[in-house]
Formats: structure tokens, sequence, C-alpha cells
């Protein structure tokens, strides 16, 4: 209704590609990642082209070369994830031809792996993960494209039979690859383990996400996609920039870094909030919308993803404990810079507004994607 | 009158949002500001949206009484929070008595625990960061006592669980708050697996999560409303620190007075109770259900007496005094006495906030006057050994706490099994690409993080 006078479902592609340009932004403006500009202001021209492709063949062609440039940007600092990001680029460009033979069987399976990769599902997240581990900023970049790689895969290819047909076992993949990664968070020894398990639970999500859109749970789909993305890329950026102030941060006793770092200590509690359902932020909308298109699929699945969420949860306040709470240490560096503040500020915006009043996204999605 | 009526609708608004909007603003100034926020910020935000909170209620407490007319009782629809396609999740407020009666109850003692704590934390280092919590846990109560759907019910619920978290690890300096805060909001979070498997099953088999159109699950197999009915009664034992979950409230003291007496002597640890009031129907048609919930709440109140007479601070007998008397409305309620336990509910929580925050007044005075001569009881003159293993098993709290770390163990075990796996993989396909890009690269791209 908001967007009425231009036609919802016009509007869809753009919102999808401003969540994305803010990604991308916020990941070279907060992590000061200046080599990373020239990529991103690429990356953004050829989103910009990508999700407002009314033809398939080209949006997953653009996104294909998407896919490439990140690699050459990752290839110095991470090979896996490089390899990784060519082998998603692949996919990606299979789907394309696919699509545009109208093979929307291959082009389904294409897209999917290529996702599957993208956003660090389990096993296929070695590349990713690593990736965050040598350089975070090209990681959260990653992810913005990801998030238009969802929206074509809900848009063109996830209305086929085969999606139909194979939504409740891509549902249940997808709830044990959230279930075991929020397991293994449980046990993690440093601050860099949380977050490798982190981002594998949300792919794990994604995944199921995407699964259960089969049965016409587009915009679920979609919005579960942006939280995790936004909520994701937030969190990795407070992470990168605890590090970049202490090092590397165990989680073997009590770290007493709030007093040191308060709004840091804040932003990392919102984000890690939010990814597993905070209410007031998108997180919480996206579980609502996922767990009830879940349940249609799959009652076990369903619980394996309630249960990884409730798991994640409370690895990631124990993180916040270890890390903040305990006798205070001092340290000479400074609390959050001016611009990792924008940029926190930037991404907690969005997830608030998104969770406030969520059909902002859900309306034009679902006119776009349930069309 | 009838101007009164009209105004109920944008009073239920504010009673939720005026504390959530000055929780946002406290902190974007916190965030936009160089320097630390000052105290009086905080106060005067926080403090004014929970004035306008209490008014909003007191006010819909007054259009609900019927003294002005007829009563406002019923649904207060606002539309749809979202929709997508048939799925929607209605932004409906219910008004009823016990509705009314819990809000403004939760209105009123928040807002005098945040005059008690103006001087009581003045100077404090987390002034700031308390008020905000206070205001996040108003907006959550508020949202929790008068939501019409069992989804808003739940972001009401689960803002308590966080703030409630994070009250208790409010002294951060100190090891044993941190690691209570954990132990708490772990039991919120595993019990709050049960409140929302219950809201997606209830929508999935009555298409409403509406609590007005709970009654329709007597139309669905016994057997069905069994399990969903289940899935509350866990939660709420999680919430109201019911066994087997005691174990987190009397670790829970480790936070500010203020708000222990808040949210353990008045408002949060009823939030579980207030939950199975709103899903009665449910219970009434679950009598398997109903039969383990007085089970479960006498069962508490017999634990919780026996280790009350053993506790040697002040705050932990106040816990144990706490639990037993909700374990005594837990049986109320399941055994169909709602009105009762409302009623306690409401005198219990007045008297248990007064008790509360008068409670390092009352050491000072123990130590002051000297303490009263414990006469020997019945039990220990007529059967001593009894009395003796009774006593020492309530020292140790029946060692609850250790049992459930025994029973989580084998998931740990599970969990460390899969991270080692996981590493192993990880190591096998990253085998050379580490030395080879930091040989390359001669330095770290994060400034040497790593």
């Amino acid at each position: 209704m908001l967007f009425a006078a231009i036609g919802e479902a016009d509007v869809a592609p753009w919102i999808v590609f401003a969540v994305s340009v803010s990604m991308l932004f916020a990941s070279t403006v907060g992590q000061h990642a200046r080599y990373t500009l020239l990529p991103m202001v690429l990356v953004a021209a050829l989103l910009a082209v990508g999700v407002s492709a009314a033809d398939g063949m080209l949006g997953y062609a653009t996104l294909g070369l998407v896919a490439f440039v990140h690699a050459a940007t990752a290839v110095r600092h991470s090979r896996i994830g490089a390899i990784s990001l060519v082998l998603a680029g692949i996919s990606t460009a299979v789907a394309a031809m696919a699509v545009g033979s109208d093979h929307v069987v291959l082009a389904f399976w294409a897209s999917l792996v290529a996702i599957a990769l993208r956003a660090g599902v389990m096993p296929l997240h070695f590349g990713v993960v690593h990736l965050g581990d040598k350089v975070a900023a090209l990681q959260a970049q990653q992810f913005a494209s990801t998030l238009a790689l969802v929206f074509l895969h809900l848009r063109f290819v996830d209305h086929h039979p085969t999606a139909y047909e194979l939504a409740p076992i891509l549902v249940r993949i997808g709830a044990v690859a959230t279930l075991l990664p929020a397991l293994a968070a449980l046990v993690q020894r440093d601050l860099r383990g949380l977050y490798r398990c982190t981002v594998a639970m949300h792919g794990g999500m994604l995944l199921a996400a995407v699964g259960a859109a089969g049965h016409g749970h587009y915009a679920a789909a979609l919005l579960v996609s942006v939280t995790t993305c936004l909520g994701v890329c937030g969190f990795g950026l407070m992470v990168s920039a605890l590090e970049q102030r202490a090092g590397r941060v165990s989680l073997e006793g009590l770290g007493g870094r709030f007093r040191a770092f308060p709004r840091l200590g804040a932003a990392f509690a919102f984000f890690g909030a939010c990814g597993v359902g905070m209410p007031g932020t998108a997180g919480f909308i996206a579980d609502d919308l996922f767990l009830h298109a879940l349940w249609e699929e799959s009652v076990l699945g369903t619980v394996l993803v309630v249960l990884g969420s409730a798991l994640l949860a409370v690895a990631t306040i124990r993180g916040y404990t270890r890390v903040f709470l305990g006798p205070p240490c001092a340290s000479p560096a400074p609390d959050l810079l001016l611009g990792e503040r924008l940029v926190a500020a930037l991404l907690a915006i969005l997830l608030v507004l998104l969770g406030v009043v969520p059909n902002l996204i859900l309306g034009p999605a679902a006119a776009l994607l349930g069309s | 009158m009838s101007e009164l009526l009209d105004l109920v609708p944008g009073c239920l608004v504010a009673t939720i949002a005026a504390p959530g909007a000055a929780v946002v603003c406290v902190a974007l100034i916190a965030l936009a500001s160089r320097e630390r926020t000052s105290e009086r910020v905080a106060l005067v935000l926080v403090g004014i949206a929970l004035a306008v909170s209490l008014a909003a209620s007191a006010i819909v407490a007054l259009a609900a009484s019927g003294l002005f007319g007829p009563g406002v009782e019923g649904e207060v629809d606002f539309g749809a929070w979202l929709s997508v396609g048939s799925y929607e999740v209605p932004a409906v407020l219910l008004v009823d008595t016990p509705a009314v009666v819990f809000s403004l109850l939760a209105a009123a003692l928040t807002a005098l625990v945040a005059r008690f704590s103006k001087t009581y934390l003045h100077r404090e280092p987390g002034f700031v960061r308390f008020y905000v919590l206070l205001g996040m846990f108003a907006a959550g109560t508020q949202l929790v006592a008068f939501a019409g759907a069992l989804d808003l019910m739940f972001a009401g619920w689960e803002l308590l669980g966080w703030s409630s978290a994070l009250f208790i690890g409010f002294f951060h300096e100190r090891a044993e708050p941190a690691r209570s805060s954990v132990r708490a909001f772990t039991t919120y979070r595993i019990c709050d697996i049960g409140f929302l498997l219950a809201i997606v099953a209830t929508h999935e088999l009555i298409g409403s999560t509406r609590i007005a159109a709970l009654p329709a699950v007597a139309l669905l197999p016994t057997s069905v409303t069994t399990a969903i009915a289940a899935m509350f009664l866990f939660s709420a034992l999680g919430k109201s620190a019911q066994l087997p979950f005691s174990g987190w409230l009397p670790r829970a003291m480790e936070g500010p007075t203020p708000s222990s007496a808040l949210f353990y002597g008045g408002v949060s640890v009823h939030a579980g109770l207030y939950l199975l009031l709103r899903v009665w129907p449910m219970l009434e048609a679950a009598p398997a259900v109903e039969f383990v919930g007085v089970a479960i709440g006498l069962s508490t109140a017999v634990y919780a007496t026996l280790v009350a007479r053993t506790n040697s601070d002040a705050k932990g007998t106040l816990a144990h005094a706490t639990l037993a008397q909700v374990g005594l409305m837990l049986a109320e309620i399941c055994a169909g006495y709602r009105e009762l336990a409302l009623l306690h509910l409401t005198g219990h929580a007045l008297l248990r906030v007064w008790q509360y925050l008068r409670a390092p007044n009352a050491i000072h005075d123990a130590h002051r006057i000297g303490h009263e001569h414990v006469v020997p009881s019945f039990l220990s003159s007529s059967r001593p050994h009894l009395a003796k293993r009774l006593y020492a098993a309530a020292l140790h709290r029946w060692r609850l706490d250790e049992r459930l770390d025994r029973a989580i163990a084998p998931v740990l075990g599970l969990a460390r099994w899969i991270d080692v796996t996981e590493r192993r993989l990880a190591a096998f396909v990253r085998a050379g690409d580490d030395s080879r890009t930091n040989d390359r690269r001669g330095q770290d791209p994060r400034g040497g993080a790593s």
C-alpha cells in the first residue's frame, strides 16, 4: 500500500538493492577497507543491473560476474575463499545459461549450490568462513550480493514444480545445517570460532527458508535472507572491530572489556541478539514468519530450527559475557570510531525499521515474487 | 465519559510505546555523543516514559472498571502487524480483567522502582544502562499484559528475558553475576522453545493466534491439545522458576536490589503464571497437563520452603519464599482457581517488592538489634535423623543445578565432537592456504589481528 502509486512489485528489486548497497558501504567504511572501494563500486553497479533485470538469464549472468569480482578481490587473502566464490560464480553462470535455455530444473540446482556456497551452509561453509577469518570486509561484501542471488532464485527459478517437490527435503537439510553449527557454537573457545558457527548456522536457516519458499513462502524467505545478511554483516563487523583492538579474543575466561568498549559491547549485543530473533528487530519477524512457513513443510525441521536458534542465542550471550563482562581490563584502544558508529547505526536502523514495519519489504516482495 | 472510552486505543499504545521510544532515544543519544551519557538524560527520558505508561494504564483500568459508563472489554484491533498472503499477525490488544490488573501492577511497580533507583544507584557506573534496561522491561511487560495475539505476547516475553539476563549481569566486574546471567538466560531460552512451538502449532491448527480465538481448541483432539498445553506449561515453568528450573532464581539475586525486586519479586517471575491465565482454554482442554501443573507447583512450594529455611542470606531467603508462593499460584491456576490466583499474584507482588527493597535495611537492622533465638522445630525433636538429612539436602538445594548440568552433559559432548570434526575438516581444506597467503602479504589485512 505504501508503494501503491508506483506499483509495489516494481519497488521490490530496489529495496533489495538498497539493502545490498548499505551492506557494501558498511563493510568498506566499517572496516576501513579502502582497497575494496573500487570492487565495491563495480559490484554495486552490477547488482543494480542484476536485481532489476526482468530476464533471469541477464540477472544470473550479472551475479555470476559479481562472484568473480569478489573472487578476484579475495584471492590475495584467502585462496579457499576465492575458490569457493569462483565455484559459486560458475554455478551462477550455469544457472544463467539454464534459465536462458528453459532448463529450469538445472537452473534451480545450480542456483541452490551457488546460494549454499555463498551463504556458508555446512559443509560447504569453509570458503566463506575462511574469507571471514582473513578479511571480514570482503565476506560482508559477498553477503550483500548473496542477498541479490537469493532474490533472483525466488523470482526466477523457485516457482517450478521441482521446487515444490524438493521443499520438504531442502527444509530438513537446512534444519540439520542450522542445528549442527548452533551446537558447535556452545563450545567455542574463541570469538572467531563463535562467529564461524554463527555464519554457518544462518546459512542453514537460509537454505531452509529457500526450501520452504518452494511452497509459496517467497516473502518469508526474502525477509530471512535480508535479516540474515544484515545481522551477520553487523555481527561480523563488530567482531572484526574488537579483534582490531584486542587481537585474538578468547572465550576461555571473562574478558571484562565493557568498561573499555561500552559502545562496541552494546553494538555486539544488539547484532548478536538480532541474529537470534530479538523482538523489535527484523530478526524476530523473520523467525516468526519463517517458522510458520517451515511448519507446513516439516514439523521435525521446525523443531530443529527452533532448537538451533535457542542454542545459538545461548552461545551468543555466553560469548558476550566472556568477552565484555568480568573484572575490567584497561585498553589504550578507542571505543567505536565515528565511521564504525555510523555503520553500526545504519545497519541497526535498517534492522529495527524492518522489525517495526515489516510490510515495507513483505508487501512488495509478496507482490512481485508471488505473481 | 465517552471521551474516556475514546482514549483507550491511544492509551493502550502509549503504555507499550512510551517506554520503548525512551529506550531508543537514550540508546541513540549514547551512540551519537562523544562523552558518556549523563544520568539526568536517562532519568528524565525513561522517567517521563514510565509516568506516561502508568497514566495510560490507569486510564485503561478506569475505562475497563465500568465506573464511567459501560466497561471496556475485548479486542482493540490496529490492523495487521505483518501480512503475507493468507498469513497475518494481527496488531491486536486485549482488554480484560487479568490484562488490566497485570498491566497496572507492572506499570506502578516499575515506576516505583525507577524512583527508588534514582537515589539507590546514583553515581553507579551503570546508571544509564539500568534505566535503558528498565525501559525495555517496561515495554516488554506491557506488551505481555495487553497482547491480544500470542505472537505479540512472545515479543514482550522475549524482551523480558533479554532485559532480565542483562540485569543479572549488571555488576559486570564480578565473575558470579556474569555466570548467573548466562544460566538464567539459558533456562529462559530453552523453555521459550515450548512457547514458540506452541504458537506455531496453534496457528496451524486453529488458523489464528488471537487469544480470543483460543476456545476453538476445544474442537481439537485431546492428544493435540495436551501436547500444545504441555509446551505452554514448559515455557511457564522456566519463566517462573518452577521445578526443575528453580536453580536460576537464587543466582539471579546477583543483580541490583531494585531489579531483583521488580523482576523476581514483582513482575517477571509471575509472567509464566500470567501466560497460563491467558491460554487457559488450552489448559482447560488438557486435564493431564493441569494435573502435572498442580503437582509441579506444590512440589516447588515444598522444595522452596525447605530451602528457604536453611538460607543464610536475606535475598536468597526471599527468592525461595517467592518460589514457594509462585508454586502455590501455579497449583491454583492449574486447579482452576484463576481469580484466586490473580488476587494472590497481586498481593504477593506488592508484598515481595516491598520486602526486596527493604532487604538492605533489614540486614542493617538485624546487625543492630541482633538475631532472634531459633526454637527447635517439631521434626528436629521427634525425628532428628530425618531433620538432619532434610537440612543437608535443603542446604545444597537438592543439587538441582548439578543434576541439570549432568543431564545436558551429553549434549555438550556431542557439540564438542561436532566442533572437533569441523575443525579437522577445515584444517584439511585449508592446508597450505594460510601459510601461503600470510607469506605473500607479510601481514594480516585486519591490521595484525590474527
